[in-house]
Order: structure tokens, then C-alpha cells, then sequence
């Protein structure tokens, strides 16, 4: 079944998105709460023991680390939100009108990716608040970049959501999915630690770890510097591999939406 | 047009493939003139469904939900604000518009859902047990709306219903369906016809002598006609297949047991617009029905109230304990009975209705801890 993109459709399926993100605000409060206190007790806790890193604060290495897992976090949810649809019923309204299932699948990725990113942004305020970065012009011009960057980190794990939205049909599975998922993809993407002092094993797991770009693209747009491991023009890797692994996953994600059965 | 059938008969899984939600295994079908498996743009721009489960996003208002609707069959925002306005206003939910949907009750969800099903004027709607597990109040104001729908024309009505009394009062012609298998086709009142006088039914204290009994009864000349009636809920059939295939068969009725059964149907009576052929076959792999036997005897008869007592001396003089007589007029159940040798309804609730109905409570309630 192939039908041309349709733009109505796109935007009402984000649409959708946003109105529902927007009238779950306990979610985001205690979402941005999670993430403060990881900042919050990490940053002072663990800052005063370790020092600095690459000749900054803790906490500013700590910030973009975890302005990322909460990226990661929401997007996938919102991905995985496909299985609530199909268990309420709603997927079916969606999936009898006369629209592409690609034009959906788009429409969620967007409507995903946005309220991660505004999600992110509450944090990247938040972290400037706790004094984690020096306000200086260039930071402005990086902190800009990085909401481009955060829009780019969450589609293509909103598309992985997607993707394994469409695989599980019961909800249950969610837990399972945040263990084996959700946890690795943050823990091994440097949030705490910068991937140059582990070893060789464990950096090779970092480096398989798409979220690791997502957050060293992060640390370039907010630091200004990144990892010795990837060098330079880390930035630029970084924001390869990222391109890359959202066309599969966005790829992946509208195919095996498009099998699912109702 | 109604789809008259028991629970699993296969009623909700041809809507499914006359949407396009699921291709079918075999042949096709061409509804609003446009083929299911060649054109299912066409298709699904021709038809409005209401689905049998709810399919309403809790978390948007109503008003919401219809213009989540209308924007995905591309109306334009004029059309849309107005064919909204309209609708709410028809389906009496103007008041309530702009409340979120879980606030509403199970009758206005319900209103609400036909209200978005007919936002883009479909030319056919698809009704899935439209008034499943509603109240007898709002189940009338619904067969009063879908009644009114009906007679302003340019739309054909398809639904689907295990309510024998809801096919009577709304269908202007009506398809049995059994097991997957067309079991008739006709209009209610010649579907009644085939059973005219009067139903005098017997419910014996044994089923043994069932067999000899209806022999006895058949060759009476004043017995019209004969059922013996099992309890559906003593059946328990595993692993049904349905298969539909594409046919120009017309509108003959073929009752052969296994074989494929042909019909040409949807010809609304002001607009025929739409035209459906159909041809659904099923393969009974591996069922299992287990019985215990019938012990009830449906006799159709003229005169009923004169014949009891001698009915009730045939009964006597072949040794059978008899347990009640009822005496009334044959009804759509009676109709559906003399199709399939079973009943419709069963009131006890099957096994797969139950666990329907649950997954609706259940969903109902994990809405609000979710989200």
C-alpha cells in the first residue's frame, strides 16, 4: 500500500503528541525532577571527590550527560507509546483513514522528538541555574546548536521506540525493555565518565552505544570540547553516526509499524 | 444491512477485511465499487467504521478527537469546524465538546464514535455491535439515530450485532452469519416468514429420546416446521479459518454444509450506490463440539394454543418427561435457530465475550493510572 505523505496527517499525529505531553504535566515535573536530582546529588556528590575533567566542573560534564538520558528516556517512551494506541483502540482510527502509515510513524517521530527536546531544554535551563556552564556568547551560540542537536538525538530513538512498539504487543514488556534497553543505552553512553580512562573492553561497548554520540555531540555544543578518544573532530563522528543510525531506526521503525496488525 | 451472528461467527473479521485492516486470505471484494485488495485508498475514503472496541483518545476532548479526524481525511478547516459543529449537534454532545473524552459516559463515547465515523460522509458505514454493553435507554436513541441516518439516504449502513431484536428493528435486509459460513440472506420479515404461525416449544426432563420424538412429530401433517434446540454455551469449537473469495455469484442462497455460499448484498434501497460481492467459505480444522444432546423442541405450528394438547399426549404416549410447554410467537432467535440448530444468545456469556468485556474494563481502568 503505498500512499503519498500526507502533511495533514503528519502534523495532526504530532499534534496529538504535544497536546497529550502537555496535559501529562505530573510527567514532566517528576521527569525533570529525576534528572535535578541525578544532577543535583552526582554533580556535588561525586564532583568534590573526582574534580575536574578536561579543565572543567563535574557538574558541567555531568550536564549534558544527563540532559541526554533524559532525551533518551522520553523518546523512547514516546516511541513505545504505539502499544498504548493499540491496546486503547486509538491505532485503529488511525490505520482505517486513508493516509500513509509512514505519514503516522513521521508524525510520531516529530511529535517525539519535540517533547523530548523541550524536556531537554527544561534541564539545560535547570543546569545553567545550578551553574554548570560560564555564560559567555559562544556558550549561547552551543547551547542554540544543541537543541538542534537534542531534535536530532530523540528522532532516532523515538524511532527505535517505534520500532519496538510495533514488536510487542503487551505493555508488560516495558519493564523488560527499560532493563535491557533503556539502562545499557544510558549507562554506557559516558554520562559519568569520560570513555578515555575505561578499559579497552568496556570502551569498545561505549563506542556500540549510539547514545555515547548523542551525548559527546552534546558535550561539543555545551562544552566546547569532547572526548580525547574520538579527537576533534569528534563533533563531526559524532553527528555522522547519529545520521546514520536515525535513517536505520526510523527506517526500521516505519517498516515494522507498517506490519503490524491491528 | 445487518450481520447476524453468534459471538466468533466471523462478523467482525469481514468488516476487517471490507476496511482494508486485514487482506484477506483469499479473493477479494469490492465495496463503494472499488476493490478491497486492488484500490484500498479508494476503499477506505469510501467508509466511515465505527469499531466494536472503543478506539476514542481519552486524553483529547471530543471535539478534539473529531477534528483529529477530519484533519486526517483532509477536510479543510472550514469544512471541518462545520461538519464538527453539525455533528456534535445531531449526536447531542454539544455541551460536552470540549471535556475530555474519559470524563464522558459508555453511551456518549459510543455517540461520539459514530459522530467521527460519519464526519467525512462515507458512503458506506461499517457498525460494529453498535450498541454492545449500553443501556437499554441509549441503545433506543441509538437505533432511533442510525434509523434517521438511514431514511435521509446516500448512505449505506453495514452492521454487525449478536442482538437478534437490534437486526430486526434496524436491518433492511439481514445475513446470518455461522461458524464463518453465510448461513441466509433476506429481509427480516421473510426471514420470519419461513417460520409463520405459532412456536410451541418443548423442554424435556431427558435428551435420549429426543431423536424418536422429532420423528414422530415430522410426520404429523400440521407440524410446519421443526427444530430441536442445543444450549450454545455446551459448544467449544477451536481453531476457525475463514477465507474469502472473490465470486459473481448473485443473490441464490446455496445451503449446501461445507460449500461456498454466495451472495450479492448491499443494495441500499434509495441510493444503490455500493455493491459488495462476497464469497465466504470456511475450513472447520480440527473443531470440536462437544454436546450433550438437545432437550428442547421448537414445533412451529398453526393454531398453537388448540394443538398443545395433543402435542403434549404425543410427547406422553412416547414415554418422555416433559419439563415445560411454552407457547408464543416465532421470533428472529427462533429464525437464526432454524439456520444453525443453535441459539444466538447465550446469556451465560461465552468465554471469548468475557474476556472481551474484561480487557474493556480493564483498559478502562489502567487509562487512568496511565498517563
Amino acid at each position: 500500500m503505498v500512499y503519498p505523505l500526507s502533511k495533514q496527517a503528519v502534523y495532526v499525529v504530532l499534534l496529538r503528541e504535544l497536546k497529550r505531553y502537555w496535559r501529562a504535566r505530573a510527567r514532566i515535573i517528576s521527569s525533570v525532577a529525576q534528572s535535578f536530582f541525578f544532577l543535583a546529588i552526582f554533580g556535588f556528590g561525586l564532583g568534590g571527590f573526582i574534580g575536574a575533567i578536561n579543565n572543567s566542573s563535574y557538574l558541567s560534564y555531568l550536564a549534558p550527560g544527563i540532559i541526554g538520558m533524559s532525551l533518551i528516556f522520553g523518546s523512547v517512551s514516546s516511541g513505545i507509546s504505539v502499544i498504548f494506541d493499540r491496546q486503547f483502540g486509538f491505532m485503529k482510527e488511525m490505520l482505517v483513514a486513508p493516509v500513509s502509515r509512514t505519514s503516522i510513524v513521521l508524525g510520531k517521530v516529530l511529535g517525539g522528538a519535540f517533547t523530548a527536546s523541550i524536556q531537554g531544554v527544561i534541564l539545560l535551563v535547570v543546569a545553567i541555574v545550578m551553574g554548570a556552564f560560564t555564560l559567555t556568547p559562544i556558550f549561547a551560540l552551543g547551547a542554540v546548536a544543541s537543541i538542534g542537536a537534542m531534535l536530532l538525538i530523540t528522532s532516532g530513538f523515538v524511532g527505535l521506540g517505534v520500532a519496538i512498539g510495533s514488536k510487542l504487543d503487551d505493555f508488560h514488556a516495558f519493564q523488560l525493555i527499560s532493563t535491557f534497553v533503556l539502562w545499557p543505552l544510558f549507562m554506557l553512553s559516558g554520562v559519568f565518565f569520560p570513555i578515555d580512562v575505561v578499559p579497552q573492553s568496556l570502551q569498545v561497548a561505549m563506542l556500540l552505544d549510539p547514545m555515547f554520540y548523542g551525548v559527546e555531540l552534546l558535550r561539543w555544543c555545551l562544552q566546547g570540547n569532547g572526548t580525547t578518544l574520538l579527537g576533534p573532530y569528534g563533533w563531526l563522528i559524532s553527528l555522522i553516526v547519529l545520521l546514520a543510525f536515525n535513517s536505520l531506526v526510523i527506517g526500521l521503525g516505519t517498516f515494522l509499524f507498517s506490519r503490524a496488525q491491528v | 444491512m445487518g450481520f447476524l451472528g453468534p459471538n466468533g461467527a466471523g462478523k467482525t473479521t469481514t468488516l476487517n477485511m471490507l476496511s482494508t485492516l486485514l487482506s484477506p486470505s483469499e479473493g477479494t471484494a469490492k465495496v463503494n465499487g472499488h476493490d478491497i485488495a486492488k484500490e484500498p485508498d479508494e476503499v477506505r475514503r469510501s467508509i466511515g467504521y465505527v469499531f466494536q472496541d472503543p478506539t476514542l483518545d481519552l486524553e483529547l476532548t471530543g471535539r478534539e478527537n473529531l477534528d483529529f479526524h477530519g484533519r486526517l481525511y483532509e477536510l479543510d478547516a472550514k469544512t471541518r469546524q462545520k461538519r464538527i459543529k453539525e455533528m456534535l449537534q445531531i449526536t447531542k454532545l454539544s455541551d460536552r465538546a470540549d471535556d475530555l473524552v474519559k470524563t464522558f459516559s459508555g453511551g456518549m463515547k459510543r455517540r461520539l464514535e459514530i459522530a467521527r465515523g460519519l464526519l467525512h460522509r462515507p458512503k458506506v458505514l461499517f457498525l460494529d455491535e453498535p450498541t454492545l454493553g449500553l443501556d437499554p435507554q441509549t441503545r433506543r436513541s441509538i437505533w432511533d439515530y442510525i434509523l434517521g441516518l438511514n431514511e435521509q439516504g446516500k448512505i449505506t449502513i453495514i452492521l454487525t450485532t449478536h442482538y437478534t431484536e437490534e437486526a430486526d428493528f434496524l436491518c433492511n435486509r439481514i445475513l446470518i452469519i455461522d461458524q464463518g459460513k453465510i448461513v441466509a440472506l433476506d429481509t427480516p420479515e421473510k426471514l420470519k416468514a419461513r417460520l409463520k404461525g405459532d412456536l410451541v416449544s418443548l423442554t424435556l426432563k431427558e435428551t435420549n429420546k429426543i431423536d424418536t420424538l422429532q420423528q414422530i412429530f415430522e410426520q404429523k401433517t400440521w407440524v410446519r416446521h421443526l427444530d430441536s434446540v442445543i444450549d450454545s454455551n455446551i459448544h467449544a469449537r477451536e481453531s476457525r479459518t475463514m477465507h474469502m473469495m472473490h465470486s459473481h455469484g448473485s443473490g441464490a442462497i446455496d445451503r449446501e454444509p461445507m460449500g461456498q455460499l454466495s451472495s450479492q448484498i448491499l443494495q441500499d434501497k434509495k441510493h444503490a450506490k455500493s455493491n459488495l460481492k462476497s464469497e465466504l467459505t470456511e475450513e472447520n480444522e480440527n473443531s470440536k463440539i462437544r454436546d450433550l444432546g438437545p432437550k428442547r423442541l421448537n414445533i412451529i405450528v398453526d393454531n398453537g394454543a388448540h394443538r398443545i394438547p395433543e402435542i403434549v399426549k404425543i410427547v406422553d404416549q412416547a414415554g418422555v418427561k416433559l419439563d415445560s410447554v411454552e407457547l408464543r410467537e416465532p421470533t428472529l432467535d427462533d429464525v437464526f435457530l432454524s439456520f444453525t440448530g443453535r441459539e444466538i444468545r447465550d446469556e451465560k456469556g461465552s468465554y471469548i465475550e468475557m474476556a472481551r468485556r474484561f480487557r474493556i474494563m480493564r483498559q478502562a481502568r489502567s487509562t487512568r493510572r496511565t498517563k
